[in-house]
């Protein structure tokens, strides 16, 4: 009898943003902006991290300890607030990545099999 | 630490960081932005296209900020606070529907808590003891009957010999002693208990040790009897001094030795007593003299029973172990023929219940009435929460444009009800604080109407307190209001066509749509259910009065009784009459004094006296007697019709003389005379010469006929030592007289504690405590249910018609006479309220056969009461109703039409 508001962003959508996101920040602090660029460029442009989506991402496994933050100058000299991967977050990106090889695999049988 | 427990920190901190997390923020998607403008220049887009696509790229920058800030919020937690927020402006606006609101409900829950306590802390309310959960209460039922306590010693001692079924079996009995202090003897309560009975209840002494079995044995130790007192005592006596262990407390002129202090918590296994000495069991000879309950043994009912169970056991198996042993202890105990006849014939069985909460006589007493009153609690709990969900109703209904259009504008029905029903948590609330503030006026009210068993002398004390489970009630109580009062109108005013309620409003085109039924039900079972409450009360009350009015066969007015104990003084026989002739003498010179005499028995005290008795080859009655004084009639105001009063000339000497009342003579004697015949008592033959005839007078229960009794003279009467109270009929205040009893007692008898005066209108109210309190509480309850009736009925009406403003504009202005419209409003209610009459009656009718065992002389179905409670209702109704409808016809139709 009651409707939702709003509905959530799909979990896998989320979940497989958030991996990325971790990812991203493998190789040291970046803020939000170069995050988003980085995924873009390394997925040969394929995929496009939306705003939208991007910073709740990072505010969300900031507040859950996967991340910690801190302001420092960005490239064109301005404030900007770089990411960091924690030692947890270094643990949940190898579980996420590990699930989702397992995934993929399973679904690429799926699909050729004849 | 766990995300999750990462995720709930990290909101909490949010919550007192709100401004610089969002400064943080929007600094944060401006670099963003910037950084994007950027990179579309360095592309070579011109600046204007490059602010254009981040603009459109961005969209609304307010709805990405409401969605970062959304990761921190506990979403329903500022949602409820925005709610709560939005309530309270909304109350506030209308203080006099919160105030109606709350007042009702706090009323509803500040009654129930109330009773509740009451109720708790008389049947469930476990003992203060270590040991309490291990302890059962033993019976015993004889015949097919209900399950009896009071047990004769060797029962007891038999019992307590079966090691093998319990930790320990104690018996402990309540008796108010005597105690000497530095001037004379005082009356102090106390217990006689068994050996075991401190073990098996297991609280620690404060001080000293308490009694063991060693303590309980015949004659005491070689040095007398141990002797423990309270914690209360000890301050009174002692003042908390260390001497008083070792130290000797005479006790029935005997001396007993202090052994111990137990801790105020400690009141023993009976729960409305609070005992200040405990002697051992075996000491009765002592307590109980001239009587020795002990040596008595079949013949002295007195104990209390309780077991300690063995860890683990169940009172299933305690049970069945007790049945198994029953018949041979009722055997081995018989000692005479008569008690071998009814153990070999009758079915006997022992029986043990839950004993947590100990053993107290005053649980059979007030059970029901206590019970009845709950009921009529929640009757009224009910009546607030229906009145309230129609309050609501009709108010929502007011409202229904406002939430129609925030529907339209995208609000979700869930978010609106979840609104609707804070604004009714929000009443919630407020009346359950308001009810728990009235809960100790309301205990202070049940406490000052002393509640007293059956022996008129005992107060039955409780220790109403608040606990877990009264607070838990309470919560539930508020909960089960929230819920019903705020779901009905929230869900009905949330459905239906929102293009209709947009449109329609209070406009005058409404259809008389199926929605309005339901207000219209609740009230009508408001009106049911209040007519129910007014009829119960007027039978109670009715019932009460009748009581008082019945005529007790004497007057009870301006008499006053004074008890003497002279059980544990020297004097006996006529040495005895003597100091009660010169008491008498002192008292009936008193000024203020009509006229005074003794009596053995008061009247509706509760104790009572009774034999079989026969006239000269007529078969015997049973007579209740009384041992009574010179004047006694005249002072008692017993009218005599035949013979004469007795004189203190009156004495065993004399031959034995009686004096019967009119029902006793007619049993015996028929219509002869029956002045200068002989009575003879059956038991031991004695012979009695009848000397007058008087009127009938109540006995022990003034909700029974008078029974037959008979009157001896003081002198005759057959107990050793006798006490007897003075009666005293004075003008004016009896306070001098009691002080000056007090001085011709300590000048007769100085060994007696001072004597106690007691009206016989006390006497009286102790003895209906439970009519009163009932009559008084649904009397009471009556008029509030009728307030909030009225209340409700106003109200639903007021909003009713302010709706229907428009139509009743556009009626006077084609003419409708100001008479018409007082008549159109006034009949919507008319409907309810005799609907609701008529179920209420209905309802009346069954629900007062519930009452019928507290009714005296009153037809649970009387007609001059239902329909007096009716024409009441149909009063208040009607004044209810009929505000708003003059209201309505003050209505100016240009002003209530211009809206249209």
């Amino acid at each position: 009898m009651f409707r939702e508001e709003q509905p959530e962003t799909g979990d896998l959508i989320q979940g497989t943003l958030e991996m990325l996101v971790l990812k991203a920040l493998l190789r040291g602090p970046l803020h939000g902006y170069a995050v988003a660029e980085w995924i873009h460029e390394t997925s040969q442009q394929l995929l496009k991290v939306e705003e939208g989506a991007l910073y709740p991402a990072l505010h969300r496994l900031e507040l859950r300890g996967f991340l910690e933050s801190r302001w420092g100058l960005s490239e064109n000299n301005r404030r900007a607030k770089y990411y960091e991967l924690t030692a947890e977050g270094t643990k949940r990106l190898n579980a996420e990545s590990q699930r989702w090889t397992r995934l993929s695999a399973a679904v690429a049988f799926v699909l050729q099999a004849s | 630490m766990s995300p999750q427990w990462a995720e709930f920190s990290g909101k909490i901190k949010a919550l007192f960081h709100k401004r610089s997390m969002d400064s943080e923020m929007a600094e944060e998607l401006e670099l963003h932005r910037v950084m994007m403008w950027e990179k579309l220049l360095r592309q070579g887009v011109s600046e204007t296209q490059a602010e254009q696509a981040v603009a459109r790229r961005f969209g609304n920058s307010g709805r990405w900020h409401e969605r970062l800030r959304e990761v921190r919020q506990f979403r329903g937690l500022e949602n409820l606070l925005r709610d709560m927020q939005f309530s309270a402006r909304l109350l506030r606006k209308s203080p006099g529907f919160t105030a109606v609101a709350v007042i009702t409900l706090a009323l509803g829950i500040g009654a129930n808590t109330a009773i509740f306590s009451l109720i708790n802390a008389l049947l469930y309310k476990s003992l203060a003891a270590p040991n309490a959960q291990q302890l059962a209460v033993i019976g015993y039922i004889q015949g097919n009957g209900q399950p009896e306590y009071d047990f004769p010693y060797p029962y007891f001692q038999k019992l307590d010999a079966r090691k093998d079924m319990f930790q320990s079996v104690f018996a402990f009995d309540s008796k108010v002693m005597q105690v000497k202090s530095a001037e004379s003897n005082e009356n102090v309560p106390g217990q006689l208990v068994s050996g075991e009975f401190f073990e098996a209840l297991g609280t620690a002494p404060l001080t000293g040790r308490y009694l063991t079995p060693a303590d309980d044995v015949e004659g005491g130790s070689p040095t007398g009897f141990a002797v423990v007192i309270s914690e209360g005592f000890w301050t009174k006596w002692f003042h908390r001094g260390p001497e008083a262990i070792g130290s000797k407390l005479v006790i029935a002129n005997v001396p007993f030795t202090i052994v111990g202090v137990m801790p105020k918590s400690f009141v023993g296994a009976d729960p409305t007593q609070r005992p200040e000495i405990f002697v051992p069991l075996n000491a009765d000879a002592i307590i109980a003299a001239p009587h020795n309950n002990i040596a008595d043994g079949m013949h002295a009912w007195w104990l209390t029973v309780m077991a300690q169970m063995k860890p683990g056991d169940t009172l299933a198996h305690v049970n069945a172990g007790l049945e198994s042993v029953s018949k041979a202890i009722q055997l081995a105990s018989a000692t005479d023929p008569e008690l071998r006849h009814d153990a070999e014939t009758q079915p006997f069985r022992f029986v043990a219940e839950p004993g947590s909460g100990g053993f107290a006589y005053a649980r059979f007493v007030f059970r029901k009435p206590l019970m009845t009153m709950f009921a009529m609690c929640v009757g009224i709990l009910v009546l607030a929460c229906v009145n309230l969900a129609s309050l609501l109703m009709a108010r929502s209904a007011a409202r229904e444009r406002e939430l129609a259009t925030r529907l339209a504008l995208g609000a979700s029905r869930k978010r609106l009800v979840q609104q609707l029903l804070s604004e009714s948590a929000m009443i919630a609330l407020l009346g359950t604080l308001a009810g728990i503030a009235l809960v100790p006026l309301v205990g202070l009210g049940l406490n000052s109407l002393a509640i007293s068993d059956h022996s008129g002398n005992d107060h039955v004390q409780l220790a109403i307190g608040t606990d877990w489970r009264l607070l838990a009630f309470t919560a539930a109580v508020a909960m089960v209001a929230t819920i019903l009062i705020g779901l009905i109108p929230a869900l009905q005013s949330t459905s239906g066509d929102l293009n209709q309620q947009i449109k329609t409003g209070q406009h005058a085109a409404q259809p008389r749509e199926r929605k309005k039924l339901l207000p219209r039900v609740l009230m009508t079972f408001e009106v049911g259910l209040a007519l129910v409450l007014v009829v119960g009360a007027g039978l109670l009350a009715t019932s009460l009065v009748k009581l008082f009015h019945s005529g007790l066969g004497f007057d009870p007015q301006h008499l006053e009784s004074i008890s003497f104990r002279m059980d544990k003084q020297q004097l006996d026989g006529d040495a005895l009459m003597r100091v009660y002739q010169q008491i008498g003498d002192g008292i009936s010179h008193q000024p203020g004094v009509v006229s005074s005499s003794f009596q053995f028995i008061v009247p509706i005290s509760g104790p009572g006296w009774n034999g079989r008795y026969n006239s000269p080859g007529g078969k015997p009655e049973i007579l209740w007697l009384n041992a009574v004084g010179p004047k006694y009639f005249e002072t008692m105001r017993i009218p005599i019709f035949q013979g004469r009063e007795f004189t203190w000339n009156d004495t065993k000497a004399s031959g034995m003389k009686i004096t019967l009342n009119a029902s006793a003579a007619k049993l015996l004697f028929g219509d002869r005379n029956p002045i200068g015949e002989t009575v003879v008592a059956s038991h031991d033959k004695t012979m009695y010469q009848v000397v007058a005839v008087v009127g009938d007078a109540k006995y022990r229960n003034p909700r029974k006929p008078a029974p037959a009794a008979a009157y001896v003279p003081l002198a005759q009467g057959d107990e050793e030592k006798p006490s007897y109270s003075a009666v005293v009929r004075v003008r004016g205040s009896a306070v001098p007289v009691a002080q000056a009893a007090r001085e011709l007692a300590a000048k007769y008898a100085p060994t007696i504690p001072a004597p106690v005066m007691l009206s016989m209108d006390d006497v009286i109210n102790n003895t209906l405590f439970a009519e009163r309190m009932l009559a008084w509480l649904s009397v009471f309850f009556a008029v509030c249910a009728l307030l909030v009736t009225a209340i409700g009925l106003y109200g639903t009406l007021s909003y009713a018609t302010a709706r229907r403003t428009s139509e009743i504009g556009i009626r006077m202005a084609l003419g409708a006479k100001r008479g018409r419209v007082v008549s159109l409003v006034f009949r919507e209610n008319v409907v309810v309220a005799v609907t609701g009459a008529v179920a209420g009656l209905i309802a009346a009718l069954l629900a007062t056969k519930a009452l019928a065992s507290f009714l005296y002389e009153t037809s649970p179905h009387d007609p001059w009461i239902l329909s007096a409670a009716i024409a009441i209702l149909i009063c208040v109704a009607s004044a209810a109703s009929l505000l708003p409808a003059i209201r309505a016809a003050r209505i100016e139709p240009i002003t209530a039409i211009r809206y249209e």
